[in-house]
């Protein structure tokens, strides 16, 4: 019974009420690099975020040697930054976590398998992101055992275009 | 795709400059002069060299400088061959991959004044840290450079020698100047360190032995020689994502019984000082002998070129 979720309130399932908003937009060239914020990216169905590491052809991320389509553009919680920050005691910035968009109001790990639009894109989710110790030994925090479960969101983009800080965030029907 | 993953920073040498007494600066900067990841003062980054060799150096510049990397390399012509192949085969453009920068000092509040001690070229650590506290004027600092007669870097360094803020110290002229009258009494709000050949080092570690741990640094460029517990037993490493079972020998480094088993361990001082060869360990009681890892570290990593085992089997992240 938990293979698939039902698909609506027709079903008696509750459908997911949430509109949120892009806060922070980041990208880096190559691996290790700090991320650079940007107050726009722009996003290629299939391919990734022009510019970004790990667009498709570029590579140059440190986990291009295994390539996903859900690494197009990745999505962090603001939230969890704020969690981090009062029960742990880890002050993480926008910069840090190394994911793309740093969104507020999504729910992003009730998104896995679903579209959904980011401003004018459309993104569909693959998966749960995982922590990675690589973060730790660039950002020298102690940040795996407390982003377990919450370290964001892998996406590939269905529909391209260009995303700006302070865009909507809404679930496509 | 890559074949292989991507394990180091990517810099091109941006520039070359001749700085006297053997020595030349390297700038090393990304390709398109992103930002570079960010290093603590008197930090240093292993390169990754042709001939797969990987050579420690110091970051010479200010930290705040974020878009370049710049070393010191004296050409050792008996050395292990990194400074030769620097010199004689790195040019304008090159392609060197590099770790993150790893160890320095990290600038604490409660100190108002630094006391550093250099022996030559081991005044390359100190530079990013002079550089950074000249800039923040966070903490007064005194640099005592320790030299036979000819100073290095003396170009760059000459302002700070006009200011007294560098004494130079020539054992050609007075012979080798006293440790101790140079650190002085010390205090909380002193902090002291130390970086040049091994004697030297050793004799400010005698000076500073009474003094707090957290006031002391010691910055080594010659790894000390491998700690072997003459007691050593032998014991078994297991490598817990190939499956492979390794067998070290009693008083053989982890490292070195990898390597046999043909792992491929990142290494640069083997002697527990730069952390390149850092490897996570899941179960087992491993002996310690680095001098870098914190408590918290140890209780996940070690450092395979001198850690040991107190149990017939260590299991580690590999």
């Amino acid at each position: 019974m938990l293979d698939t979720i039902s698909a609506g309130a027709a079903q008696g399932a509750a459908q997911l009420g949430w509109t949120g908003v892009v806060r922070f937009l980041h990208l880096t060239p190559r691996a290790f690099l700090p991320m650079r914020a940007a107050e726009t990216i722009t996003l290629v169905a299939g391919k990734g975020i022009e510019g970004d590491r790990y667009m498709i052809g570029r590579e140059e991320g440190f986990y291009s040697h295994k390539p996903e389509e859900g690494r197009q553009v990745t999505l962090f919680e603001l939230e969890t930054l704020v969690a981090l920050k009062r029960d742990a005691g880890i002050e993480l910035g926008p910069e840090e976590h190394r994911r793309n968009v740093t969104v507020e109001g999504v729910p992003l790990n009730h998104l896995v398998g679903r579209r959904f639009w980011l401003g004018e894109t459309l993104l569909e989710a693959t998966r749960l992101s995982v922590p990675c110790r690589h973060i730790e030994e660039i950002t020298g925090k102690a940040i795996f055992d407390p982003l377990i479960n919450r370290s964001g969101l892998n996406c590939k983009i269905l529909q391209g275009g260009i995303v700006r800080v302070g865009d909507t965030v809404r679930n496509a029907a | 795709m890559s074949a292989r993953p991507i394990t180091t920073v990517k810099t091109v040498v941006a520039g070359i400059e001749e700085a006297g007494a053997g020595i030349k600066l390297f700038t090393l900067a990304d390709p398109d002069r992103w930002e570079l990841p960010p290093f603590k003062p008197g930090a240093h980054i292993d390169l990754h060299l042709p001939n797969a060799l990987v050579r420690t150096y110091s970051l010479c510049n200010d930290p705040a400088d974020n878009t370049r990397y710049v070393i010191a390399v004296k050409r050792e012509a008996d050395g292990r061959g990194g400074s030769r192949a620097l010199h004689d085969e790195i040019g304008i453009g090159d392609v060197i991959g590099v770790s993150l920068p790893r160890g320095g000092l990290e600038p604490q509040a409660r100190i108002a004044r630094y006391v550093f001690l250099a022996g030559g070229i081991g005044v390359t650590p100190f530079l990013s840290m002079v550089r950074h506290l000249e800039r923040t004027r966070q903490a007064d600092f005194t640099l005592h450079l320790i030299v036979r007669e000819e100073v290095p870097l003396a170009t760059h360094l000459g302002s700070l020698v006009e200011e007294g803020r560098i004494i130079v110290h020539r054992t050609s002229r007075s012979g080798r100047p006293d440790l101790a009258a140079l650190v002085g009494e010390g205090g909380s709000e002193t902090m002291v360190a130390c970086c040049g050949p091994e004697s030297m080092t050793d004799d400010f570690e005698r000076v500073t032995a009474a003094w707090p741990a957290a006031s002391v640094h010691i910055e080594r460029f010659i790894a000390p020689p491998p700690v072997i517990d003459p007691d050593a037993k032998p014991f078994t490493l297991s490598l817990a994502r190939s499956g492979a079972e390794i067998e070290v020998r009693a008083g053989q480094t982890m490292l070195a019984a990898l390597q046999e088993g043909g792992i491929d361990i990142a290494t640069s001082c083997c002697g527990g000082i730069c952390g390149a060869c850092k490897v996570g360990w899941i179960e087992g009681k491993p002996v310690h002998r680095d001098r870098i890892l914190s408590p918290y570290e140890r209780e996940r990593y070690l450092m395979v070129c001198v850690a040991g085992s107190d149990a017939e089997r260590l299991v580690l992240d590999l």
